[in-house]
């Protein structure tokens, strides 16, 4: 995982960068706006950090000209005061989040995990299980075969796949993978809960759902 | 002219022996429409190799062009070619003719479990059968040999249209093709399965 830290006060930002690279994470320092903008549209990030007060160009100014690049990776502004205008400011310009300083190092690394926890759920289009994938992208499903899904089977394949080991009841699956039919049976999560097992079973799956009618599904290696 | 056949003197018995299988298929989706009202198969058809085509087939694998290569080198002079509607029909169907007297299983090789990397999907067996008719080694009954290929109506179109693009000489972008083929049969793979779901969901409930 790769962090860019925009941050202008060096001996901060030194500590910042100890205290990610001993977590694992690994950090790239910029001290002014302008370097932080060039640094973020030249590499790629999986979370970037930026200070609003920066000499040449400001944090705001910088996280709008990087979303105005198209660059989607979470951004986590850092304010020097609690002015409720930098905080709107900030996330306007596209900020996912905000930290006010003085701030816990606990605190900043709960939110990168958590920014960097939702951006790899949201990104993904193969997920794997065993010897079993899905590419969402193309609706294929791959073991020793590979088939293809219908869309609402692959949505709930995903689900089943973001969730391993997971007991999810058909209320659950019905709200996730069919949110705008209001009316849609318990029925149909049963129908399509079978497509998948024996779509599973043709491509030779190493996995397999287990679960009764109406009640709670799982996916699990066997 | 009889000895003019690539198949000799066992041409004309050829259809005779192929019958003894054909019938007991035949007799087998009778007797399932009976007691299910379904059948077991949609389409169901079976040929002596053409001539033309066996003679193509030995020079294409190097051997001469007699009855000897005909008839036991290769081992399509007879063909059964079974079509059903559900996938479950191809394997109660390779069943029945795998414990079939007088039937001997050479290979068999299901390409519906272990697709081929174009997508092909089917399933093959080569029989040795056992008939009352002298063969070319003079047993009596004689040992002929048949090749039966199973498959679901929607991967015989697939076979039928893959089977056009592969001999046409030149078809532009055919890269392109033979990726949307593959696609398309696994598309195709995939309405096998939803509709055999359906119907076992059905009958469940029939039950």
């Amino acid at each position: 995982m790769r962090i860019l830290l925009a941050e202008d006060e060096k001996e901060l930002s030194r500590a910042l960068c100890a205290v990610l690279q001993h977590q694992g994470y690994e950090t790239d320092a910029a001290y002014n706006g302008e370097a932080a903008l060039e640094l973020a549209l030249s590499r790629s990030y999986d979370c970037m950090v930026f200070d609003i007060m920066m000499p040449k160009l400001d944090g705001v100014t910088a996280v709008r000209r990087i979303r105005d690049s198209g660059i989607v990776t979470p951004v986590i502004m850092l304010t020097a005061k609690a002015e409720v205008d930098d905080r709107v400011e900030g996330l306007d310009a596209g900020a996912d989040d905000y930290l006010t300083k003085p701030f816990a190092m606990k605190e900043l690394l709960a939110r990168l995990r958590s920014m960097t926890r939702r951006s790899k759920a949201f990104t993904p289009t193969r997920l794997s299980l065993g010897s079993v994938t899905l590419n969402t992208e193309e609706q294929e499903l791959i073991g020793s075969n590979s088939i293809r899904l219908a869309k609402k089977e692959t949505k709930l394949m995903e689900t089943l796949l973001l969730n391993p080991g997971r007991a999810l009841s058909t209320r659950d699956l019905l709200t996730r993978v069919w949110p705008d039919e209001p009316d849609a049976e318990d029925g149909l999560v049963w129908i399509y809960i079978s497509y998948l097992r024996q779509k599973l079973a043709a491509i030779g799956a190493d996995v397999e759902i287990v679960g009764e009618k109406g009640q709670s599904f799982t996916l699990l290696k066997k | 002219m009889k000895t003019d056949s690539i198949y000799g003197a066992y041409n004309e018995v050829l259809p005779q022996v192929m019958r003894t299988l054909t019938d007991k298929v035949i007799q087998f989706n009778w007797e399932r429409v009976q007691s299910t009202g379904h059948p077991i198969y949609e389409h169901f058809n079976y040929r002596v190799k053409s001539e033309d085509s066996m003679r193509e087939k030995c020079t294409r694998r190097g051997l001469p062009q007699t009855p000897e290569s005909a008839l036991l080198e290769l081992k399509d002079s007879i063909g059964l070619r079974i079509i059903t509607n559900f996938v479950d029909d191809i394997y109660k169907t390779a069943a029945f003719i795998r414990d079939l007297p007088n039937v001997t299983v050479i290979t068999e090789k299901d390409y519906i479990k272990n697709v081929k990397p174009n997508g092909y999907r089917s399933y093959h067996m080569i029989l040795q059968l056992e008939a009352p008719y002298e063969d070319i080694m003079g047993n009596n009954p004689g040992k002929w040999y048949a090749e039966v290929q199973l498959r679901t109506i929607a991967m015989d179109s697939w076979a039928a249209l893959e089977h056009e693009m592969k001999y046409k000489k030149s078809i532009a972008n055919s890269r392109m093709i033979e990726s949307e083929l593959k696609r398309v049969a696994d598309e195709l793979a995939s309405c096998d399965v939803s509709m055999q779901t359906i119907r076992d969901l059905i009958r469940e409930d029939e039950n």
